[in-house]
């Protein structure tokens, strides 16, 4: 019985694959289908995990247990779901700005304390490990930190879009402004070309993964 | 009720900043409950997103009989019938994740195949439409580390000259993505004080 059940699986999972692959002959009603069976069970596992997870093991739980505090969120959560009826929408409002502000404050506390501390002092841990060094050890490590803090802070400076306003011209940043963020876009593209890279490895992996799997199964049901 | 949901947007959110920097004071304990109302929101606003995408898009395509509406009923079944087996055979249980899983595998990592299969002609498409010295730098950085990626230079451990080189290389978009983290970081921070000073307010929608 268990065998027959792989088998079936294996089955489903050799259709998928071809019907997937099909995408390179253009957008076929077959890989239209599968996206719309994806979508509809990533959907469904979702919502499962929100009712099991969130809705009984947060509200419905601490309710059963006499928590009179889980009534709060109860109340917002049925504020929220009135967002689904486009008539009483704004009732969920209060809802959504308590979820904003939170998330608003966490993102700018991850910033800040995540973020631009670690990253700052990321930038200067080659200057702190050229102090440790002696020789010409630490001079190249000086440069190179040096190097990576301008490729840094240039990056940084090709994000500054203002600019001065100068009679009868267009307005343009400062040169030395426009200098630095000539460089920055150096680093951004080898920084770009290197994350493409990535993504083409991890795909090709995936490429010969399932190119295995179908010779495999292919080969394993002539035999 | 629009200077209400402001009040509670900018309260809430100051309380929970404020938790950030005076941890084991009272705000930090009024900080907790507030951040598990909104983990629980989240997952609320999470259901009403998927609902809506389900009945509300999907369904009003098959009501007014859109020409994809084959699609959108196959969408809808494969929902109900996930959501129905996860209810009878627990969302923890071996059985309910092999069933989406055996589904989801095949097809995320065959999609995952079209796109590295996608991303190289896409590639080669824009090295002949950007004829450019951006174009170009941003083409050699991507065999440079398909090539580095690859592993073919495996044998350069023997070489200590070629080992530090390769080290450099591969260490030189480090200055970039941390260029770019703090540019988001900046964005983040900017963004989030317009959203507890009130001079945005996306909750009023």
């Amino acid at each position: 019985m268990s065998f027959n059940t792989e088998v079936i699986w294996v089955v489903i999972s050799f259709i998928l694959t071809l019907v997937v692959f099909s995408f390179l002959l253009g957008d076929i009603p077959f890989f239209r289908f599968v996206s719309a069976v994806l979508i509809g069970m990533t959907a469904g596992y979702m919502t499962i995990v929100i009712i099991y997870q969130v809705l009984i093991a947060r509200l419905a739980v601490p309710l059963l247990q006499g928590s009179r505090v889980a009534l709060i969120p109860l109340l917002l959560s049925g504020m929220l779901l009135m967002k689904l009826s486009p008539r009483l929408s704004r009732l969920g409002n209060p809802s959504m700005a308590l979820l904003v502000g939170v998330g608003a404050a966490v993102a700018v506390g991850g910033a800040v304390l995540g973020t631009l501390f670690g990253q700052v002092k990321g930038a200067l841990v080659f200057v702190d490990l050229a102090r440790a060094q002696k020789g010409p050890t630490s001079l190249l490590l000086l440069v190179e930190g040096i190097f990576f803090l301008l490729g840094t802070l240039a990056t940084l400076f090709y994000f500054h879009f203002s600019a001065r306003k100068v009679k009868g011209k267009e307005p343009q940043a400062h040169w030395s402004i426009r200098l630095l963020s000539s460089v920055g876009r150096v680093f951004i593209a080898i920084t770009l070309g290197a994350v493409f890279a990535g993504v083409i490895t991890a795909g090709l992996t995936a490429l010969v993964e399932r190119a295995d799997f179908l010779l495999g199964t292919l080969l394993f049901w002539v035999r | 009720m629009k200077v209400l949901n402001y009040l509670i947007a900018a309260i809430t959110g100051l309380i929970v900043l404020l938790g950030y920097f005076f941890p084991g004071t009272g705000i930090s304990l009024a900080r907790s409950p507030l951040l598990d109302w909104a983990v629980t929101l989240s997952g609320v606003a999470g259901l009403v997103a998927i609902l809506n995408l389900v009945f509300h898009v999907h369904w009003k395509r098959i009501q007014d009989k859109h020409p994809r509406r084959l699609y959108s009923g196959a969408l809808i079944v494969t929902f109900l019938l996930t959501v129905v087996a996860g209810v009878f055979l627990d969302p923890g249980s071996a059985g309910f994740q092999k069933l989406v899983t055996r589904v989801q595998v095949p097809v995320e990592s065959t999609l995952m195949a079209v796109l590295a299969i996608t991303l190289v002609f896409a590639s080669l498409k824009l090295l002949q439409r950007q004829r450019n010295w951006m174009g170009f730098l941003f083409f050699l950085s991507v065999i440079i580390f398909l090539v580095l990626n690859s592993g073919v230079l495996a044998f350069s451990t023997e070489i200590p000259i070629l080992t530090n080189l390769l080290s450099a290389f591969h260490r030189v978009p480090m200055a970039g993505a941390r260029g770019m983290l703090l540019g988001i970081a900046l964005g983040s921070l900017a963004t989030g004080i317009r959203v507890l000073i009130g001079s945005e307010k996306p909750y009023n929608g």
